[in-house]
């Protein structure tokens, strides 16, 4: 009995992606819902799968595409990979967009990091623009570029689950192999997710937050995770020869 | 004849559309039941003696809430229409039974949660769950329908190769994301604290301090999705029906890397518009210190 390793190790790093994608997120959960912290005003988990899972949406689309109409090569592998990850930024960006609207318009604060006294990308002053018992507010343009990055990542790694998946299943047109692949990406998303949101405890505001420095952790816990989860979707799949 | 392109960019904008709606319902929906992050605040208010007559119901986050209620609502669509019921009949029963759940899950919900602040002094209104568990079920069955509907068109019309169930699972997962990224942020930093000065965050030191009269009378979910449609549920259907449309257009107008070029340049497109809202906001607002970082201004 002899179990791929490259799908194995494929799915693995996709799942490390996922994790590694969620630490760029900015997300202030129920604080931020209270504008008291800097990031979107959600979890962790709940944004990053949002985002990710639009992605897998938009890498099916185009894998279906892709497969159907002939042969699938490793250029067609990259354009699914892009087309999930383009998916994951087009809903991360438009959150964080419309989030900072209703931050500026209805609840009245200016977007601000109390992680850094002037913003990486914008040099803008931070520190003065907190307001009085708060840890920042809304999505400063460091945090916005970096929640990109985050669904970038967060994107290609579910679209790289999905599509080995699908590779293993050697079906493109079978709705019970693209719901298995499908259901088994989204489940591998959630671990990952999951496991990247204890190691950032709540609250990060981006990849210049102390916190992203953290980041080895989850990578190593998210390619354990990964790991084990491939080991049993690829037999479920049928990759074993 | 009709260039099929038109067509196809037809469906997109009536997905789009379906979406906006779907996004304000859910939003709505989660401020009349009050769910997701801000319901901490009403959860905490009993507890630092502030009891009230807000409707508190955290079933879980909105996204696996919303994934469950829309895969439920879109696999009874399904096994209605492998029946040869016809679409909208399936969907409409599809939904009504997601909606229903959801109802279910409120009443415990609200019932367990506020069962266990007896020793806060936090009394269970049954006038409370009578009128407002219906209103919850409604907004539920049109996010739902809705959900369930463009799913629908992705899944037989765009032939998207998901299942549709699962489909409706994602794209409810994706709509609780958004609603409770977005809309909740109006619920939770500016009507829940309208006691605060406006113009800053909440000052962590008042956390639990919720308003808790209305305009007339003591403040309730009613109250509450009232002020919320006028700004945060119809932004959640914008933020919603955005990500609908702008990532099906992109794959509908280009194919191959045009589309992933097109998808990027939206992207770009987002952010320098973030970055123009940041300039203007900190322009009219100002700083809440002097330039020494000392002193308030």
């Amino acid at each position: 009995m002899i179990i791929d390793p490259i799908s194995i190790a494929l799915i693995t790093l996709g799942g490390a992606l996922i994790g590694l994608g969620v630490h760029f997120i900015p997300v202030g959960g129920a604080p931020a819902a209270m504008a008291q912290a800097t990031g979107v005003g959600t979890g962790t988990v709940q944004l990053a799968a949002g985002a990710g899972l639009t992605g897998l949406i938009s890498a099916g689309f185009m894998y279906n595409f892709l497969a159907t109409s002939g042969s699938f090569t490793t250029s067609d592998f990259m354009l699914v990979l892009a087309s999930g990850a383009v998916g994951a930024m087009i809903m991360i960006t438009v959150t964080m967009f419309i989030g900072q609207l209703v931050y500026v318009y209805c609840v009245g604060v200016p977007p601000v990091s109390a992680k850094v006294d002037k913003d990486p990308i914008t040099g803008d002053r931070q520190d003065i623009y907190v307001s009085k018992g708060t840890e920042g507010h809304g999505v400063p343009t460091v945090s916005f570029v970096s929640g990109t990055i985050g669904g970038l990542f967060g994107g290609m790694g579910g679209s790289l689950v999905y599509v080995q998946l699908m590779q293993i299943g050697n079906a493109p047109a079978d709705p019970a192999v693209v719901a298995l692949a499908g259901i088994f990406a989204t489940g591998v998303f959630y671990v990952n997710a999951v496991l990247a949101s204890y190691n950032i405890g709540g609250t990060i505001e981006g990849f210049h937050d102390p916190k992203f420095k953290r980041v080895p952790k989850a990578i190593i816990s998210c390619l354990v995770a990964s790991l084990l989860c491939a080991i049993i979707a690829v037999p479920i799949m049928g990759g074993v020869s | 004849m009709m260039d099929p392109i038109i067509m196809d960019l037809g469906i997109v904008a009536l997905m789009g559309a379906l979406a906006t709606i779907a996004g304000a319902a859910e939003d709505l929906e989660s401020d009349v039941g009050s769910q997701s992050n801000p319901n901490s605040q009403v959860q905490l208010a009993a507890q630092m003696d502030f009891p009230h007559r807000i409707f508190n119901k955290a079933i879980s986050g909105e996204p696996p809430a919303y994934g469950l209620w829309c895969a439920t609502g879109a696999t009874v669509a399904s096994v209605l229409l492998a029946q040869n019921m016809s679409v909208i009949f399936a969907i409409a029963i599809g939904s009504l039974a997601g909606a229903i759940l959801l109802g279910l899950f409120a009443v415990t919900a609200h019932m367990g949660r506020t069962a266990s602040q007896k020793r806060f002094k936090q009394p269970v209104y049954m006038d409370m769950v009578i009128g407002h568990v219906p209103s919850i079920i409604a907004h539920g069955f049109i996010a739902v329908f809705c959900i369930v509907s463009f799913s629908y068109i992705m899944d037989h019309i765009l032939t998207h190769p998901f299942p549709l169930p699962l489909l409706a699972f994602l794209w409810g997962i994706t709509a609780g994301a958004i609603g409770s990224s977005t809309g909740d942020v109006h619920y939770g930093a500016e009507r829940e604290f309208q006691n605060q000065p406006f113009g800053c965050g909440l000052n962590a030191a008042y956390s639990g301090n919720i308003v808790r009269k209305a305009e007339s009378g003591l403040r309730n979910g009613m109250d509450n999705v009232w002020a919320c449609a006028k700004f945060g549920g119809p932004v959640t259907g914008l933020a919603l029906g955005f990500t609908v449309f702008f990532d099906n257009w992109r794959s509908t107008v280009f194919s191959g890397m045009n589309a992933v070029i097109a998808g990027l340049i939206i992207v770009l497109i987002l952010i320098l518009a973030n970055r123009l809202v940041e300039v203007q906001a900190r322009k009219a607002y100002g700083p809440f210190k002097d330039e020494e970082g000392g002193a308030e201004a």
